[in-house]
């Protein structure tokens, strides 16, 4: 077994550009499934009729079934009765369906946290129920949830490997398909763990700096 | 409909194969989730430390890439495994570290006054644990097990990607079979149907969980903790178990 330093050089170009298509359908995907979540929760929270029981229905079964047969469903089911999309939306597709229906209930656990008494405030100034959704208790919410909603999206991320078994050229991707060719397991190996290892370590580090500064109002 | 009933036994074949890696991780992970759950509340700071940035690393890293390392990377050791074992070996890594934070966040839940009281009674520190703390624990632990075993379920399902005809791949070689040998593309009712089933399975367990978190929680009981003993150590492993 030797280990071969001047090889991960060699491939660092391959690399950092799986990496750069890591980190663009992992950003879309969780732009949009906050985006998403906070309608979502929203629509849960101010118990709009039908939309309601849909959106529980579609968190259920999003949590109940597995991130893979979500994904092979949507690259190779959905094109079977017409509907196709190109790889890497159907990628971004499948992260945000899967972590749409987690943000909805980050977002709506701080929504019940907004105290009734605001609601009631609102209404008595002559606010519509979605211009307090909107102003006031959105944003106390969020205030509240963003350790789960970054949470959800280090997990998001971390799930976009998933991607590489359809065959989107991520870093998995890039680092599996490097091994099948030179054998060079143990770096490739190596990179891939440092890299999403780094990722999630500079999240958490974010995540910790938010809630620091999100609770600087309320330090003495 | 015909191709659910001519492919019976094969289908069923790879739901038992799910069954039985789900069981097997579920054994194993409970086994190591318990070692070095007690492990991290022990006294001694290295070993701690030790088993929790073991315990950070294991969640930190995509189970992906941990299924990949231990079936690819492993051979570089001289180590062959099977596609089985070197799924329930990485299953068992991913499910240990997991439920860990769960075992661990449980024993911290249990109030300090009770294990006070029990040594303050002259009982031993073995007996403080299995007699009075580990008893508590379970309370709050067994809830989040059996979220955590509906994940399990769910992470079989990567077995698929190095060759595990489980339940999942089951449903794939039917696809590829039906589009050579009778021309049509039946993509969309296979993979419907096994997120169907996928959703049958985890949505019984999980309700079961639920009905068990009711059942043990420390609402209504006589003498209830506060509440906020009880709920943030446990809900934190849970909302980070999302793999």
């Amino acid at each position: 077994m030797d280990f071969d330093v001047h090889y991960i050089y060699a491939q660092l170009p391959a690399l950092a550009r799986g990496l750069l298509v890591t980190l663009e359908v992992s950003g879309i995907s969780i732009v949009i499934s906050i985006l998403a979540g906070m309608a979502g929760a929203a629509i849960k929270t101010m118990r709009v009729p039908l939309l309601t029981p849909l959106l529980n229905g579609y968190v259920e079964f999003i949590r109940n079934t597995p991130l893979l047969a979500q994904m092979f469903f949507i690259y190779f089911g959905l094109p079977s009765i017409g509907l196709s999309l190109s790889l890497f939306w159907s990628g971004v597709l499948t992260l945000s369906l899967w972590a749409s229906a987690y943000q909805i209930e980050n977002i709506r656990g701080g929504l019940v946290t907004v105290r009734a008494g605001l609601h009631n405030a609102a209404l008595a100034l002559g606010m519509r129920p979605w211009q307090y959704m909107r102003l006031i208790a959105m944003p106390l919410a969020l205030r509240v949830s963003q350790a789960a909603i970054l949470n959800t999206s280090i997990s998001l991320l971390k799930n976009s490997c998933f991607l590489q078994a359809v065959g989107l050229a991520e870093i998995t991707y890039v680092a599996m398909d490097r091994i099948a060719m030179d054998f060079r397991t143990l770096e490739m190996m190596l990179v891939l763990g440092v890299t999403y290892l780094l990722l999630v370590l500079f999240m958490s580090l974010f995540s910790a700096w938010l809630e620091h500064r999100l609770h600087k109002p309320f330090r003495m | 409909m015909d191709l659910l009933l001519n492919n019976l036994a094969f289908v069923g074949k790879g739901l038992l194969m799910t069954l039985a890696l789900s069981l097997l991780t579920l054994f194993f992970s409970t086994v190591v989730a318990t070692v070095m759950g007690l492990a991290s509340t022990s006294r001694l700071r290295t070993v701690r430390w030790s088993v929790r940035s073991l315990t950070e690393l294991f969640r930190g890293l995509p189970l992906i890439v941990n299924v990949f390392f231990i079936y690819f990377g492993m051979p570089i050791f001289g180590l062959e495994l099977s596609p089985f074992v070197s799924i329930i070996i990485s299953l068992t890594i991913w499910g240990g570290a997991n439920g860990a934070e769960i075992v661990r966040g449980g024993l911290r839940a249990v109030p300090a006054h009770q294990l006070n009281s029990a040594l303050a009674l002259g009982m031993r520190a073995r007996q403080v644990l299995l007699l009075i703390q580990l008893p508590q624990a379970l309370r709050s632990i067994l809830p989040a097990y059996v979220g955590m075993l509906t994940q399990i379920v769910q992470a079989t399902s990567l077995g698929t990607l190095i060759g595990v005809t489980e339940f999942m791949r089951s449903g794939q070689s039917i696809v590829d079979r039906v589009t050579v040998m009778d021309g049509w593309n039946p993509s969309f009712a296979v993979y419907a149907g096994i997120l169907l089933v996928y959703f049958l399975i985890c949505s019984l367990l999980s309700g079961w969980g639920r009905r068990l978190e009711r059942r043990t929680s420390f609402d209504g009981h006589r003498d209830a903790p506060p509440a906020t003993m009880v709920s943030p150590e446990i809900a934190a492993p849970i909302l980070k178990a999302q793999t």
